[in-house]
């Protein structure tokens, strides 16, 4: 095969994986007893909750309801994760008296802390926040961590040439290099903090596609089901796409296009 | 000749390290002097410690023992040029961006300070890339953008350490006209490191050479040939074939 014709193969491939996949899927939504909806079934309650309110929400008010928890949590992982994780990275001292606390925290998963914080602060807007808040967090600190402690020597000792004061050293010369370090925390970030919305939501909320999941279990829907699932795939999806797009606006000089 | 004054005095400069393999001594009882816009190169095999000198000329390491003395006194962080083998350019910086960093970091405003950057850039002839980044560029216009950053703290005082060493010897050919181009348009006092000798002898006033680690000084070389030299010249192979006798080229 030449290179062209490969290059056409892996635009097609992609395109039989998919259609392999709905095969297989209508295949096993064929008999009379089956769990599964079929991909149609699927289609026309996805349509149904686009217009038709569910507990006087339509489909697009509750997605809106959980990203709205994932970006108001966001904005505080994104604040405190860097503060966290430059001092670490920056601060030997800091280290020391933050990383032994860190590192115990850090192995428990975000939903092992949904009851504690359910009993703490009820089922308002507040225990989802900080659920997707701990969910993202951890992975910006990480990741601005290790940025710092990559640095090249070299580019620190041209800022001291350079004559750069200690702060100067800091936002001149190391956050900038920690810049793509920290959108990779921020993207691992963004798939476990949505992950971790739907999880809250699951367990207690009155809005949201996590909620609309458990309204499809307890009636049997699992039209309903497979929708939303498919739903918080699309989003995740589009929310990477979007970063993609943001790397490139925000840090040309790593992930921009370049000859 | 004219005498001219002694910029840089090194006396006695020992340093060793010591690390979990047992300790290092990488300078022993250094010392030569370093005349007012004198280009001087200091020749030595790899890993004797030339870096390690020259990071402590510029303040980023510290001595065991021994003495420098600046004339005119120890000049402040910023104020002495440093040109780094691998470019070390801040990558999130355009050429202006990095050519500007000193006086931005030393407080100079906006207007001044590129003007002056932009002296430079053209100087190093970069002129037109101002607006390009780092990775944009080729090994020989990053080393360009490296020296242009280090002429734009306003230093007097130049070091350069294996400058050309990540280059492919045509573009080496070129920068070490260049270099010497940029030094008689606008004289400074340049230390200058090197591994290479017939690079040592095209562009030193004087050339000093250094044994392998510990670093001593060998020998020195005072290089009395017109500019432009040429590699092929009769007293320019001559030497050479001089400093080689005398070099521990060991790696
Ligand atoms: N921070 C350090 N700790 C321990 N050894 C070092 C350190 N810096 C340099 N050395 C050692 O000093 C020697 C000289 O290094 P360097 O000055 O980089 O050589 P070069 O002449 O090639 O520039 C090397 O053997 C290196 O391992
Ligand atoms: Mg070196």
């Amino acid at each position: 095969m030449d290179s062209k014709e490969v290059k056409k193969w892996y635009y097609v491939l992609p395109i039989i994986s998919i259609l392999m996949f709905i095969v297989l899927w209508i295949f096993l939504s064929i008999p009379a007893d089956s769990m599964i909806p079929s991909p149609k079934e699927t289609w026309l309650r996805f349509a149904d909750i686009c217009v038709h309110p569910i507990s006087q929400a339509i489909l697009i008010v509750h997605i809106w309801s959980s990203l709205r928890r994932v970006l108001i949590a966001f904005a505080f992982a994104i604040f405190l994760g860097v503060l966290l994780g430059v001092g670490l990275g920056w601060s030997k001292t800091f280290y020391s008296i933050f990383d032994p606390v860190f590192e115990l925290l850090r192995p428990i998963p975000p939903i092992a802390w949904i009851p504690l914080i359910i009993l703490w602060c009820g089922i308002g807007e507040l225990p989802k926040i900080i659920i997707v808040f701990i969910g993202s967090f951890v992975s910006i600190v990480l990741n601005t961590y290790a940025g710092i402690k990559d640095i090249d020597p070299l580019i620190i000792n041209a800022g001291k040439v350079l004559g750069a004061n200690k702060r100067q050293l800091l936002f001149e010369v190391a956050l900038p290099a920690t810049i793509p370090a920290i959108l990779a925390g921020i993207r691992t970030a963004l798939s476990s903090g949505w992950m971790c919305v739907v999880a809250a939501e699951m367990i207690a909320a009155r809005q949201g596609v996590g909620f609309l999941i458990v309204q499809g279990q307890q009636s049997g829907d699992t039209a309903l089901i497979v929708a939303c699932m498919l739903v918080i795939g699309v989003v995740s999806m589009l929310m990477s796409t979007f970063l993609s797009k943001m790397e490139g606006v925000l840090c040309p000089w790593k992930f921009g296009k370049t000859k | 000749m004219e005498v001219r004054k002694n910029k840089i005095m090194v006396e006695n400069l020992c340093k060793t390290y010591h690390t979990n393999s047992g300790d290092h001594e990488v300078l022993k009882d250094i010392s030569f002097n370093v005349e007012e816009n004198e280009f001087l190169v200091l020749l030595g095999p790899g890993r004797c410690g030339k870096t390690v000198l020259l990071n402590i000329l510029a303040e980023l390491e510290e001595q065991d023992s021994g003495k420098i003395i600046f004339d005119g006194g120890r000049p402040e962080m910023g104020n002495i040029g440093l040109v780094f083998q691998k470019y070390a350019l801040f990558p999130w910086k355009t050429v202006m961006g990095n050519v500007e960093m000193s006086p931005k970091l030393k407080g100079v405003d906006k207007a001044t300070r590129q003007a002056n950057a932009q002296e430079y850039i053209d100087l190093v002839g970069l002129h037109g890339f101002e607006k390009h980044l780092p990775k944009q560029l080729s090994g020989g216009m990053k080393q360009r953008v490296g020296i242009a950053r280090a002429y734009a703290t306003e230093a007097d005082i130049m070091l350069m350490d294996e400058p050309f060493g990540a280059l492919d010897a045509q573009t080496r050919y070129s920068m070490e006209d260049a270099i010497i181009n940029i030094w008689e348009k606008n004289k400074r006092t340049i230390v200058f490191v090197t591994n290479n000798v017939e690079e040592a002898i095209y562009l030193g006033d004087r050339i000093i050479l250094l044994s392998s680690r510990p670093a001593t000084i060998k020998k020195e070389y005072k290089v009395d040939l017109p500019r432009p030299r040429s590699y092929t010249d009769r007293a320019f192979l001559e030497l050479r074939n001089e400093i080689v006798a005398n070099t521990d080229l060991d790696v």
